[in-house]
């Protein structure tokens, strides 16, 4: 009886949703479906009473940036064309900025080598690795495990701890308020 | 509910720290709270410390809940880094340092008189409210966090300064309560809480590192204050015990003063180059002098260190690169400034230098004039000298905290200077072994202590870290124009236990009913052989300060046909460390509390 219910339910899914066809379409082949945003199944998309007054929501990407501006003044240093000033001039900037781009990002992120091999050693690739964790170059040929020189250890973040941010409808893409001085 | 945690408190001159331990655990796990708080309008951010500054916001700042927490809404004010950020521009409504005005005697500390000389338009606070104001904020993180443990039913150690005398303890005591901390909170000693982090070091290290004769020196320069502590070591019943022997006084230089000495240095390599800095420049001068302190302090034969180190201000505006401005620093110049301004090479007889009393002093908070810590510190040796020490008392251990000693160019100093006062070599006095988190250290302590309380481990015994004493107007002739010579009580002696009272001989006087009487009230943290009833005629302002006075009413409905009661004092210092002092009737057996009349003026304080 379940089953019944459920073919008729993909029956007109897949008539009138893409993604869910694609999914289907994915299974059906024996492949894992193409990773993508999770879709909410559409029993749940049934009529609630009005949605509570939401509070604006921002991406975490831009409270980062505000974070990078706030503290380093990330922002103002890479949108500043360099044309018109020495190395010398950069770099004293540059001192300034660095120092404070890497406390922000060791606070919020703490990034660490991927792997603890020193660069240049040889290094084993595993069988069943993950691609997100290992990028291979060079003569990629055969079955892992791999051997190769490790070029760079890679970076992980050892946690993540973006601000939350709750502000008003105009300046959800604010990265930096105008300072006026009174 | 049961206690499940004990929880470490250390409430900063600049920073606010709370760890936090299991309580029933056979180790002690301490860890950290982190402090979601306001890193800028409407942004929050946890951090593991929470900067002692309170930003109180003009009321158009505050729409739209740009200041609210996760756990407040309708917030006006703020606490935290966005408070410390906007401190430096918007200084009419930050309140800073609240903590050194809490034992500043000079002012009435229920008074909204911070921040201190902002115009009428800003609605002040006092310094009670602003430290209540930092312990609700801890207090409400713990509660977003642990929302299975109510704050009452956990145990509260709240560290203060060991230098702090009665009154400011007891103020901290009245902001800690209206905060919602538990009446049964105990209070400990930032340089104790600092051994015991130390302490807390797993497996009895410090049975081998420390022996029967040891005494510990704990050095601690944190932001704002210094507080110095002596703690020995002997042994009872084949145990070896920790005992804190002296205190020093509480001395208002740290390391702001240090990263302001740079900024004013710098700012005067910038004026030779011809550069005249705006206020902005100057804050965030001050800001990278901060960052680059240690860079500077590098070394300067160190062969990959150059002998100058750049300092640069940013432009302010979208032209970054092109407004910034830079100059070379020398190294060498940056460790005379600070080595020679702060860790000099000075003798052990060489006291600090006193400010010359002008007649018009500022009430502001009385900073230190000489900022040489060596020299507080030889003056604090001198001090508690014993009858075994030639003219100092020799520590063998030194125990550093507070962020101040990060720069591994002070502590190198600090202990290059006791070399030479005490010997170097193998009698010099050395660094502890192991790990220190400066920072943290004080409320890793607190939390261990209160750990060690239950579970058994090791406890520093120390009592009460002064002498107090009442003073009283000797009966004689009156004569005119000269005040009449007054004297005073000793009512608790040194080192008087937790949990004990004391009665004290002689001293009888009458109390006028229906009036309240007020009590000149005096502390030492050097006349360790005065017992309860002994009266002082003479004494040196060195051995004996002034600090608020007390007072005591008698009401009038009381069963008294006399105009006055002749009354004795008992002395009482609670389970909790807090101290009480009552007068108690010869002839009935009623006892009458007096209590620290902070809301006056102290009267004749230096």
């Amino acid at each position: 009886m379940r089953r019944i219910w459920l073919a008729i339910r993909v029956f007109f899914l897949v008539l009138f949703r893409r993604e869910v066809a694609e999914a289907v379409e994915a299974a059906l082949e024996g492949r894992a479906a193409p990773p993508r945003a999770p879709v909410a199944p559409a029993e749940v998309q049934t009529p609630k009473g009005p949605a509570p007054a939401k509070a604006p929501q921002r991406s975490e990407a831009l409270t980062l940036l505000a974070a990078l501006q706030r503290e380093a003044r990330f922002v103002d240093f890479v949108e500043e064309p360099l044309d018109d000033y020495t190395d010398a001039q950069v770099g004293a900037a540059a001192r300034d900025v660095h120092r404070n781009c890497r406390a922000v990002l060791q606070r919020l992120f703490a990034p660490q080598p991927l792997l603890g091999d020193a660069e240049g050693s040889e290094v084993e690739v595993p069988r069943g690795f993950d691609p997100g964790r290992y990028r291979l170059v060079g003569q990629v040929t055969g079955e892992p495990p791999f051997r190769g020189r490790l070029a760079h250890p890679g970076w992980e973040a050892a946690k993540c701890d973006v601000p939350s941010w709750s502000g008003g409808k105009s300046a959800v893409k604010v990265i930096a308020p105008a300072e006026v001085e009174l | 509910m049961a206690t499940q945690y004990v929880i470490g408190i250390d409430l900063g001159t600049t920073n606010c720290v709370l760890a936090y331990a299991p309580l029933v655990s056979d180790v002690p796990e301490v860890r950290l709270l982190d402090i979601p708080q306001l890193v800028a309008a409407g942004t929050i951010e946890s951090r593991q410390s929470l900067p002692s500054f309170l930003y109180l916001a003009s009321p158009h700042e505050t729409t739209g809940g740009a200041l609210d927490l996760p756990w407040a809404t309708g917030q006006t004010f703020a606490v935290g880094e966005y408070a410390r950020r906007q401190g430096a521009e918007v200084p009419d409504r930050t309140v800073v340092a609240a903590k050194s005005w809490l034992c500043h005697s000079r002012v009435d500390r229920h008074q909204p008189i911070l921040p201190w000389g902002a115009p009428g338009e800003v609605s002040k606070i006092s310094p009670v409210t602003a430290t209540q104001r930092y312990l609700e904020h801890l207090l409400g993180a713990w509660r977003a966090a642990m929302p299975d443990a109510p704050i009452a039913q956990q145990r509260v150690v709240l560290t203060v300064p060991a230098s702090f005398d009665a009154a400011a303890r007891e103020l901290t005591r009245e902001a800690a309560l209206a905060a919602g901390l538990p009446d049964d909170f105990v209070l400990l000693e930032e340089p104790q809480a600092a051994v015991y982090a130390w302490l807390a070091a797993p497996g009895e290290r410090w049975r081998r590192d420390l022996g029967v004769g040891d005494r510990l020196l704990v050095c601690d320069v944190g932001g704002g204050t210094t507080d110095l502590t002596l703690v020995g070591v002997t042994e009872e019943a084949g145990e070896l015990q920790l005992q804190r022997i002296a205190v020093g006084n509480h001395l208002l230089v740290g390391g702001d003063n240090m990263d302001l000495a740079l900024a004013h240095f710098v700012a005067g390599l910038f004026a030779e180059q011809g550069m005249q800095l705006d206020p902005w420049q100057s804050v965030a001068l001050w800001h990278s002098c901060r960052a680059a302190k240690e860079a500077l302090l590098a070394p300067a034969d160190s062969t990959q260190s150059r002998a100058t180190h750049p300092v640069s201000v940013l432009g302010r505006g979208r032209k970054l690169i092109g407004g910034t401005v830079t100059v070379e620093v020398e190294r060498q110049a940056v460790s005379d400034l600070l080595m020679e301004g702060f860790f000099p090479r000075s003798r052990i007889d060489e006291l600090p230098a006193r400010q010359r009393v002008s007649g018009f002093r500022e009430i502001g908070l009385p900073f230190e004039a000489d900022t040489a810590v060596t020299r507080h510190l030889a003056a604090f040796l001198g001090a508690h000298a014993g009858e075994a020490d030639q003219e100092a008392v020799r520590p063998s251990h030194v125990l550093f905290n507070g962020g101040v000693f990060k720069a591994e160019p002070f502590r190198r100093r600090l202990l290059d200077v006791l070399g030479e006062w005490f010997g170097a070599g193998e009698d010099a006095p050395r660094a502890l072994a192991g790990e220190h988190d400066l920072d943290c250290a004080a409320a890793k302590g607190a939390a261990y202590y209160g750990w060690a309380k239950q579970a058994g481990g090791v406890r520093i015994r120390g009592g009460t870290a002064r002498a107090y004493y009442v003073g009283i107007e000797t009966a004689g002739l009156a004569v005119p124009g000269a005040p009449r010579p007054l004297r005073a009580l000793c009512v608790v002696p040194f080192g008087m236990e937790e949990g004990t009272e004391a009665d004290v001989p002689g001293g009888e006087i009458g109390l006028v009913v229906g009036e309240p009487a007020h009590f000149r009230f005096f502390s030492s943290p050097t006349r360790k052989e005065d017992r309860p009833g002994d009266m002082l005629a003479h004494w040196s302002p060195d051995e004996l300060a002034e600090t608020d006075p007390l007072e005591a009413t008698l009401p009038l409905d009381e069963a008294i046909d006399e105009p006055y009661v002749p009354v004795t004092f008992r002395s009482r210092i609670t389970e909790l460390g807090v101290f009480e002092l009552w007068c108690v009737s010869t002839q009935s057996n009623k006892q009458w509390k007096l209590e620290f009349s902070v809301r006056e003026e102290g009267q004749g304080a230096e």
